[in-house]
């Protein structure tokens, strides 16, 4: 009988454990969603803005920049070698 | 000759037990699968060697004073205690005293009879041991799994994530192995195979969601005794995503399903970067307080490293802090492996079922992108659902591997790690369901 209840127990935990989980990261998806699709619209020339200041963030633009034509570099290099073998 | 006898009698040799050198060969076992191996070595090895220090006899390193009394049950101070707590030593043997004093203990709910009781303990000259210090200051309260949280959020980039967010749905497929154990371990009771509490099976199950400090921090609530082995199994079965992951994710997918390439991640700003800590703290802080701890120190981690203004602090949290919390824990968790908690059947039952608990998420996972691709527009690779089990990056890396070799030229790394850090969230998620639920 004991037995019986820790099961519906373990049950009832898996249920609402899996249901909470789901509907808190169904939340987190959809908060998500809308506070970058706002951001997105409302401050993109901020954004472009601020890369072109000099300083910190201009920078680390540039080093962004860098770092993806490297990685490009890179990329490129792999296929060569892949497709001499 | 008496001293020779004397000396002789205090040695380790002469005390240790059977039991204590099962405990020692399963440390050095442990210590080996760190060095030799290289299974989590960061945890293993420390834990493991602190395993060995609190299974050296008459030490008792990892014994509270009260423990300590008992095992070395002097009868004059014993008798003290039993007038305090009011009960007789009626038995005649020194064990049967003993299950009538801590039968007693148990029972003590006046706070002044528990102080009167270990000041008259600290008077006989027992104090707790180092090891036991450790667990209690940092294990017991939960400080260093936090702090270790509050690390791994300042490592933690967003950005996969933030430009894919559905993946987050992945992360919560794939704690389905956390509950699917947790019935597991109820079932394995109700068989009367093995004897689990619900608050145990929820400790065992959270082994599932394949992340240590989680792991430690929801058994230091709802299971200590059950510490040790859980904290070793959840670090050796990480060690061995690699080993279990890739049979799962090949026998659920086809050839065809696991070449599917990706559409590149778009970039995302700084600002969402920023705002998204915030943003979860928020859901957890109006819909699941009791996982506020966890997530609390995972998103002031992550917002330390984010918002640029303090390199140092993210710095130090990624780096120093991490390094010596995990030190401490180590060893905390170390003395959690002393022969009477750990060389129990229900250690065997949490080993089997941990297992379990990680085939059961990477399945999950990967079902659950298979659903998804057919759904949605965008192609999604089920394999990046099986690093919905959080095993951060193991499992992203494992994704990638099988993903590799399906299509050489289709990298799931930036892809796998959406879901990845998704599943570090629902996994903290469901530890906090578990302690609102059985706390």
């Amino acid at each position: 009988m004991q037995d019986t209840e820790l099961l519906r127990e373990g049950f009832n935990l898996m249920l609402l454990g899996m249901g909470f989980v789901f509907v808190f990261l169904t939340l987190l998806v959809i908060a998500t969603t809308l506070m970058s699709l706002i951001i997105q619209r409302f401050f993109k020339p901020a954004e472009t803005a601020a890369t072109n200041l000099p300083g910190k963030s201009g920078s680390a633009a540039t080093a962004d920049g860098q770092q993806a034509n490297i990685v490009a570099a890179i990329t490129a290099a792999i296929q060569q070698h892949r497709k001499r073998r | 000759m008496e001293k020779v006898l004397m000396l002789w009698e205090n040695s380790g040799l002469y005390n240790l037990s059977v039991l204590q050198l099962i405990m020692i060969v399963v440390c050095l076992g442990l210590l080996y699968l760190a060095i030799a191996k290289k299974f989590e070595p960061l945890l293993l090895l420390p834990i493991g060697f602190a395993g060995i220090l609190a299974n050296v006899p008459e030490a008792g390193l990892a014994l509270s004073a009260m423990e300590q009394a008992m095992y070395h049950f002097d009868a004059n101070t014993m008798q003290a205690v039993a007038n305090e707590l009011g009960v007789a030593l009626t038995a005649t043997s020194d064990a049967g005293n003993k299950a009538i004093l801590l039968d007693a203990l148990k029972g003590v709910d006046d706070p002044a009879v528990r102080a009167k009781v270990s000041s008259l303990i600290s008077a006989a000259g027992y104090s707790d041991g180092f090891l036991y210090t450790f667990y209690s200051l940092l294990v017991a309260t939960g400080i260093a799994p936090l702090m270790i949280f509050l690390g791994v959020g300042a490592m933690t980039d967003f950005g996969p994530l933030l430009a894919n967010p559905r993946t987050l749905f992945l992360g919560a497929a794939a704690q389905f192995g956390i509950f699917a154990t947790v019935l597991g371990a109820v079932g394995l009771t109700a068989l009367g195979v093995v004897d689990f509490s619900l608050g145990q099976a929820a400790a065992i199950g959270i082994i599932g969601g394949a992340d240590g400090p989680t792991a430690i921090y929801v058994s230091s609530m709802l299971a200590p005794e059950l510490l040790g082995a859980i904290a070793v199994a959840a670090y050796a079965y990480m060690a061995l995503v690699p080993i279990v992951q890739p049979p799962i994710m090949r026998a659920l997918t086809s050839e065809k399903e696991r070449a599917i390439v990706m559409t590149q991640l778009r970039p995302v700003s700084k600002r969402e970067k920023i705002i998204f800590p915030l943003a979860v703290l928020g859901l957890v802080a109006l819909f699941l307080p009791a996982a506020s701890p966890l997530l609390g120190m995972f998103c002031l981690g992550n917002l330390m490293r984010e918002c640029g203004v303090v390199e140092r602090l993210s710095d130090t949290a990624q780096n120093a802090l991490i390094n010596i919390v995990t030190i401490f824990l180590g060893l905390a968790v170390g003395s959690r492996l002393i022969a009477d908690l750990f060389l129990t059947v229900e250690t065997l039952g949490i080993m089997a079922l941990g297992i379990v608990a990680f085939a059961i998420g990477t399945a999950s996972g990967v079902i659950m992108a298979k659903i998804m691709n057919r759904l949605s527009k965008m192609p999604i690779n089920p394999l990046i659902g099986a690093a919905g089990v959080s095993a951060v990056p193991m499992a992203a890396r494992v994704a990638n591997k099988v993903g590799l070799e399906a299509n050489p030229q289709n990298f799931l790394l930036m892809h796998a790690m959406g879901p990845n850090v998704a599943g570090v969230i629902g996994s903290a998620v469901a530890a906090g369901v578990m302690i609102m639920y059985l706390g």
